[in-house]
C-alpha cells in the first residue's frame, strides 16, 4: 500500500489536508478574486456579515471588506509561516550537522549558542528583534526563525552523531572526500527525515507567532494580517464581535490544518520506514 | 622496499574506566603485489588495524610507512590526495554506501575527487570500471539498494580500484557473501592482483579462504601478534595456541580451500 493510500485512510489527516488546500487556494486567488488594495474602503462601516452579498462577511470599522482582508491575510500567514519554518529548519539542520559532525570545540561552541537561544522564550526574542529592526515581512520571518531553529538543530545533531559512525562515512573519507562535502552531501541528507518531521509543529507555531506579533502591531503596515484584524476588531468587540471572531476562526483552522496534515505525513512515512 | 611498513602500532580504548589495548605493539610489512592475511578471533583487533592503516583512527604509538612516506605525518589535503593509493573494501556492502546513492555516483566520486577524468569523460570511465569488475554497464543508473549483495561488493571493488591504488585493505570483504558469490569475488580479486600488481591486506577469520588467496599471514590474539609467516605453512602446522585453536575450529578446511581456489 502506498504512503498516499495510507494518508487517505486517516480522516484527520485528510481534514487537515483539505483545510490546507483551502488556505492555499485563498492565498493564491487573493490577488485574482480581490484585486487592488485590500485595505481600501469598500462600503459602509461595520456592516454585519450576510447582509449584503457583495460584502458577504461584512465590513470593519473603516468600511473595509472583511472577506478581502481574510483572503489577503491568508497570504501573509502562509508566506510568513512557511518562510520562517523553512529558514529555521535550514539553519537548524546546517548548524546541527556541523556541530555533530565536527565534534570537539566547534560542537561545544555551537551547542552553547543553541542553549543561549533556547533559554530566551522565542516569542520575546521575536518581539525584541522586530521592535529593534522595525516591522517588515522579511524582518518578521527572521524574527520568528531566530527563536525556532534550535529544535531542528538539536534533532539534526543527534541524528548526525549516529550517522557519522556508519561505514559509508568512513568510506567517503577513504576515497578522500573533503570533510565539508562529507558533512553536507553524505551525512546531512540522511539526517533530514527526523528534522523534517518537526515541520508541522514549527509551521503552526510560526503562523501563531506571526499572528501574535501583528496583534501587537508589529507587522508590515502595508500588509493585511489576521493578527492585525483581530486587534482592530477588539476595539469594537461588543458591537461587532464578528470582526475578531472571523479571523480568529481562520487562524485556529489553519494551525489545526497544518498540524493534522503534517502529523499525517509523518505517521504514514514513518510506517513505511518501519516496514521496509 | 616494502609497500606498507607498520611498526610497533598501539591503539588503546577506554572501557569502563579501564584502558585496554585493542592493538598492542604490532609490526608487519606488505610488499607490492602481495597478499598479507590478518587473521584472529573476533575482537582480536583486525578491524582496528585496518582503520589505523587507513587513518580513519589515530594510533597511540607506532609508525606507518606507505610508499616510502611517513603516512602518519600527512594531514589535510596532502592526506586526502594520498588516499588515492590506499583503498578499502568493507564487510557489509550495503552499509558501506550512502543509502541514497546510485551506482554511477558511487563510482563518480573517486574519479572526480582525484581529478582522474573530466566531467565528460567520467561516464566512459565508469562504464570501463563496471566492465572490469564483470558487471553490465547499464547497472550505472541503478540505486545501490536495488542491486544484489554480490553486485554491490563488485561495485565496492570497482570504486576501490578507480584511483589505481597500490594497496587495498579488505576487511572481511567476502565474509557476508554466499559461498558461490564468494568464490567469484575472490577470483576477481586475484585477477586484479595479477594484472595491476595490487597488494591486499586481507582480513578474514576464514582460514580456508586465507590459505587459498594469501601469501603470508599474521595471526592476532587479543591485539598482539601470536604468529606470522607463510600462509600455508602457518595454517598447516600452527605453532601458537591461538593458531592451533583456530585451525581446529575451522570446518572442513580442505574443502573450503578447494571451493575458493
Ligand atoms: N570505538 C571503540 N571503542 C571501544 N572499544 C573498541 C572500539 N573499537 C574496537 N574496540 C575494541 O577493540 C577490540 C578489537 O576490536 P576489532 O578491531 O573490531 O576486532 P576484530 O575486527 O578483530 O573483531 C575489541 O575488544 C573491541 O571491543
Ligand atoms: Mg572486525
Amino acid at each position: 500500500m502506498s504512503a498516499l493510500h495510507r494518508f487517505l485512510r486517516r480522516p484527520e489527516a485528510v481534514a487537515g489536508a483539505l483545510i490546507l488546500a483551502a488556505l492555499f487556494a485563498m492565498a493564491v486567488s487573493a490577488g485574482l478574486l480581490f484585486p487592488g488594495d485590500p485595505q481600501s474602503i469598500a462600503g459602509p462601516a461595520l456592516l454585519p456579515p450576510f447582509q449584503d452579498w457583495s460584502l458577504p462577511l461584512g465590513t470593519d470599522r473603516l468600511g473595509r471588506d472583511v472577506l478581502t482582508e481574510l483572503f489577503h491575510g491568508a497570504r501573509t500567514s502562509l508566506a510568513v509561516g512557511l518562510a520562517a519554518a523553512a529558514a529555521a529548519l535550514a539553519v537548524g539542520a546546517v548548524i546541527g550537522t556541523l556541530a555533530g559532525f565536527t565534534g570537539g570545540l566547534t560542537d561545544e561552541v555551537l551547542m552553547r549558542i543553541t542553549d543561549a537561544f533556547q533559554t530566551v522564550p522565542s516569542f520575546l526574542l521575536a518581539l525584541a528583534f522586530v521592535s529593534v529592526v522595525g516591522p517588515s515581512l522579511g524582518v518578521v520571518v527572521v524574527a520568528i526563525a531566530l527563536g525556532t531553529w534550535t529544535g531542528p538543530a538539536r534533532v539534526a545533531r543527534a541524528e548526525v552523531l549516529s550517522i557519522r559512525e556508519r561505514d559509508y562515512v568512513a568510506n567517503a573519507r577513504v576515497i578522500g572526500m573533503h570533510p565539508l562535502a562529507i558533512a553536507f552531501r553524505e551525512v546531512l541528507p540522511n539526517a533530514l527525515p527526523p528534522v523534517l518531521a518537526l515541520s508541522s509543529v514549527i509551521v503552526a507555531a510560526a503562523i501563531l507567532t506571526e499572528a501574535a506579533l501583528s496583534f501587537l502591531g508589529l507587522a508590515d503596515p502595508n500588509r493585511v494580517t489576521w493578527g492585525g484584524m483581530i486587534a482592530e476588531g477588539r476595539t469594537v468587540l461588543r458591537t461587532a464581535p464578528f470582526l475578531s471572531i472571523v479571523p480568529g476562526i481562520a487562524l485556529v483552522l489553519t494551525v489545526l490544518g497544518v498540524y493534522l496534515a503534517g502529523e499525517g505525513i509523518v505517521e504514514t512515512t514513518a510506517v513505511r520506514r518501519g516496514l521496509s | 622496499m616494502s609497500l606498507l611498513a607498520v611498526s610497533n602500532l598501539t591503539r588503546r580504548y577506554n572501557r569502563g574506566g579501564e584502558t585496554v589495548a585493542a592493538v598492542h605493539d604490532v609490526s608487519f610489512a606488505i610488499d607490492p603485489g602481495e597478499t598479507l592475511a590478518l587473521a584472529g578471533p573476533s575482537g582480536s583487533g583486525k578491524s582496528t588495524i585496518a582503520r589505523l592503516v587507513l587513518r580513519l583512527i589515530e594510533p597511540d604509538a607506532g609508525r606507518i610507512e606507505f610508499e616510502g612516506n611517513d603516512f602518519l605525518a600527512l594531514a589535510g589535503s596532502a592526506l586526502r590526495a594520498h588516499r588515492a593509493r590506499l583503498q578499502m573494501v568493507f564487510q557489509d556492502p550495503l552499509a558501506a554506501f550512502n543509502p541514497r546513492a546510485t551506482v554511477a555516483r558511487v563510482l563518480d566520486d573517486p574519479l572526480r575527487i582525484h581529478g582522474i577524468a573530466s566531467r565528460t569523460e567520467r561516464p566512459h570511465r565508469i562504464a570501463e570500471l563496471l566492465e572490469r569488475v564483470g558487471l553490465p554497464v547499464d547497472l550505472a543508473s541503478r540505486a545501490i539498494h536495488e542491486i544484489s549483495g554480490g553486485q554491490r561488493q563488485r561495485i565496492a571493488i570497482a570504486r576501490a580500484i578507480a584511483t589505481k591504488p597500490s594497496l587495498i585493505v579488505l576487511d572481511e570483504a567476502v565474509s557476508a557473501l554466499d559461498v558461490s558469490v564468494r568464490g567469484q569475488i575472490l577470483e576477481l580479486l586475484l585477477d586484479l592482483q595479477r594484472k595491476q600488481r595490487i597488494a591486499y591486506l586481507f582480513i578474514s577469520h576464514d582460514l580456508g579462504v586465507i590459505r587459498a588467496v594469501a601469501h603470508r599471514i599474521v595471526l592476532l590474539d587479543a591485539g598482539r601478534i601470536a604468529e606470522s609467516g607463510n600462509a600455508r605453512a602457518v595454517i598447516d602446522s600452527p605453532q601458537s595456541a591461538i593458531g592451533k585453536a583456530l585451525v581446529a575450529a575451522a570446518p572442513r578446511l580442505d574443502r573450503t580451500m578447494q571451493d575458493a581456489s
